[in-house]
């Protein structure tokens, strides 16, 4: 209650008293910098937190991936650390597009820049270091880490947060045949190829998507991304179908609000159906009992694993797909020192941002005690959050709170949960955009 | 009888000498917290909507929050506060306390 009025009363405040008309943006209660196509995310008076000096940890941090998990630790282990703790943030790309809310780019509520994030902030305000590279390898043993460009980083601990790697589906074995049939589950120009596609695709085709079995990365993502192409279809392309072929048993998340939504939007959902192979010419897959069905837009999101630079380094150790750790400082059962964090890991949490975003701040507490000398904090719980877009007005969210279990050594979703929003609703569509900008500011500013 | 308690509390206060904390322990509270940080902000400074827990003080963050273990409107707020022990709340809403505005 206190929550909902104090929320109400923040909006009114920014629109003050005068008596011009509202801006759309106040009377949806959101700063008129979070609506839009290109929103303001991370606001330029977001306050910076200091840089403790006279902290006792030190030691050098090489950080591998700045996505969610690999900007969070990076900027935690200086602002928990304290200046002695050099952390240095290796990453290829010269931008993070986000992957949380990009199925908006398919149905052109967001563009795609409006995804983009950087590590600049973390650079000017924390005093991380950059390096622009590629991994090419990591010794445990000299604990050295060698890249293509500039000289091998030497560390203390370091942090592995890759992200996903995808299978290759039979059929899409080349570029020019993934460019016909995108996946868009790593956000850049796919999501941009399907969004053409969709968006040129004549009223009264069909859309087919393929969901993955899991684990794989944002459980609730794949339904909303159905849920988004079928509203905007229902709006401007009358008379198309969406079609869904899911590997799973049933739907992986939020059963109860796709569900309704499915019906609702007439989606067509076919559970416990892989996907064997791909013409990516004719646009028609074939399933694993033989059945082939043709779209006039394919969107096949393959199997997942963890990133290619910890299967190349020896660091891959369950199900000989994702990198197993010990939840309590998710250091590697495979190398002392190493830490994986984020969709790479072999855990019971989901891989999604927001629960990368916490398993940073427990690895990057967790490193700083080990420099003092401490055992990590054996008392931990996490939480994972996602608000979902089910149509252009409307979200539902998801959560689940875990706390670590000494039996079974690892993250146990607390009674009562996970849970999901009794409806999807306006209200919470609001609150999406918010999420939004305070996880993506927590993580890279 | 007096000097002898006298003793004892002396006694009682020497191992908090001896094991005084290095400068950057983490401080009891603030590993849980951050749970709160994705939507209300690094060290509870939310930028947009939600509300600001820094400098909050610490009885006004557990009753908000032994309200919404039962108010059921509350939506996601509700499922949090639900999973959170009264022991482990206390120690958030002290390191939000703590925290200057």
């Amino acid at each position: 209650m206190n929550v909902n009025r104090r929320k109400i009363l923040a909006a009114f405040g920014a629109g003050g008293l005068s008596m011009l008309p509202l801006s759309r943006a106040l009377a949806d209660g959101l700063p008129a910098s979070l609506t839009g196509t290109s929103p303001i995310w991370i606001p330029s008076n977001a306050p910076v937190h200091p840089v403790p000096t006279t902290y006792a940890a030190s030691g050098r941090v090489v950080v591998i991936g700045g996505g969610m998990a690999g900007a969070t630790v990076a900027k935690y282990l200086r602002l928990w650390g304290g200046s002695k703790v050099q952390v240095t943030l290796v990453e290829p790309a010269s931008a993070y597009v986000s992957n949380i809310m990009s199925n908006l780019v398919l149905n052109n509520q967001l563009t795609l820049n409006s995804l983009n994030f950087n590590w600049n902030r973390l650079v000017s305000n924390y005093g991380v270091k950059r390096v622009q590279a590629t991994v090419r390898g990591i010794d445990p043993v000299a604990k050295k880490v060698t890249l293509d460009v500039g000289a091998p980083l030497l560390y203390d601990h370091l942090v592995v947060a890759p992200g996903i790697e995808f299978d290759v589906v039979p059929g899409l074995e080349t570029a020019a045949a993934r460019a016909l049939v995108p996946h868009a589950w790593k956000t850049g120009p796919q999501t941009a190829t399907l969004r053409t596609q969709i968006q040129g695709m004549a009223a009264g085709g069909t859309f087919l998507m393929s969901i993955p079995k899991a684990p794989y990365r944002c459980p609730p993502g794949p339904y909303e991304r159905a849920c988004i192409v079928a509203d905007y279809f229902k709006r401007y392309k009358p008379g198309s179908k969406v079609i869904v072929l899911d590997e799973n048993p049933g739907i992986t998340a939020e059963a109860h609000t796709f569900g309704v939504a499915f019906s609702k939007l007439g989606i067509d959902y076919r559970p416990g159906v892989a996907v064997a192979s791909v013409n990516a010419s004719t646009r028609t897959v074939v399933t694993a009992t033989g059945t082939q069905i043709k779209a006039n837009v394919l969107n096949v999101i393959p199997n997942q694993r963890a990133g290619a630079v910890l299967a190349s380094n020896g660091l891959v150790n369950v199900n000989g797909r994702w990198a197993g750790v010990n939840v309590l400082n998710y250091e590697s059962t495979a190398a002392k020192n190493v830490h994986i964090i984020g969709d790479s890991s072999a855990t019971t949490q989901p891989k999604a941002g927001h629960i990368a975003n916490q398993e940073a701040k427990v690895c990057a507490d967790a490193i700083v005690r080990a420099m003092l000398g401490l055992a990590p904090d054996s008392a931990i719980m996490t939480n994972s959050a996602c608000y979902s877009p089910v149509s252009s007005t409307q979200a539902s969210w998801l959560t689940a709170v875990f706390a670590y279990d000494p039996v079974s050594k690892t993250m146990k979703v607390v009674a009562n949960n996970p849970a999901e929003a009794p409806s999807a609703s306006a209200e919470n569509l609001r609150e999406m955009r918010q999420w939004f900008s305070n996880l993506m500011t927590d993580s890279f500013a | 009888m007096v000097k002898r308690n006298a003793w004892i509390l002396l006694a009682a206060c020497l191992p908090l000498q001896g094991i005084a904390q290095v400068a950057g322990t983490p401080p009891n509270g603030r590993l849980l917290a951050s749970n709160c940080f994705q939507c209300h902000g690094t060290n509870g400074k939310a930028v947009s909507g939600f509300e600001r827990l820094a400098g909050m003080s610490a009885s006004e963050l557990k009753s908000e929050m032994a309200e919404m273990k039962v108010e059921k409107e509350d939506g996601i707020m509700g499922v949090h506060a639900a999973a959170y022990t009264d022991a482990q709340i206390a120690a958030m809403a002290a390191y939000f306390a703590s925290v200057k505005k």
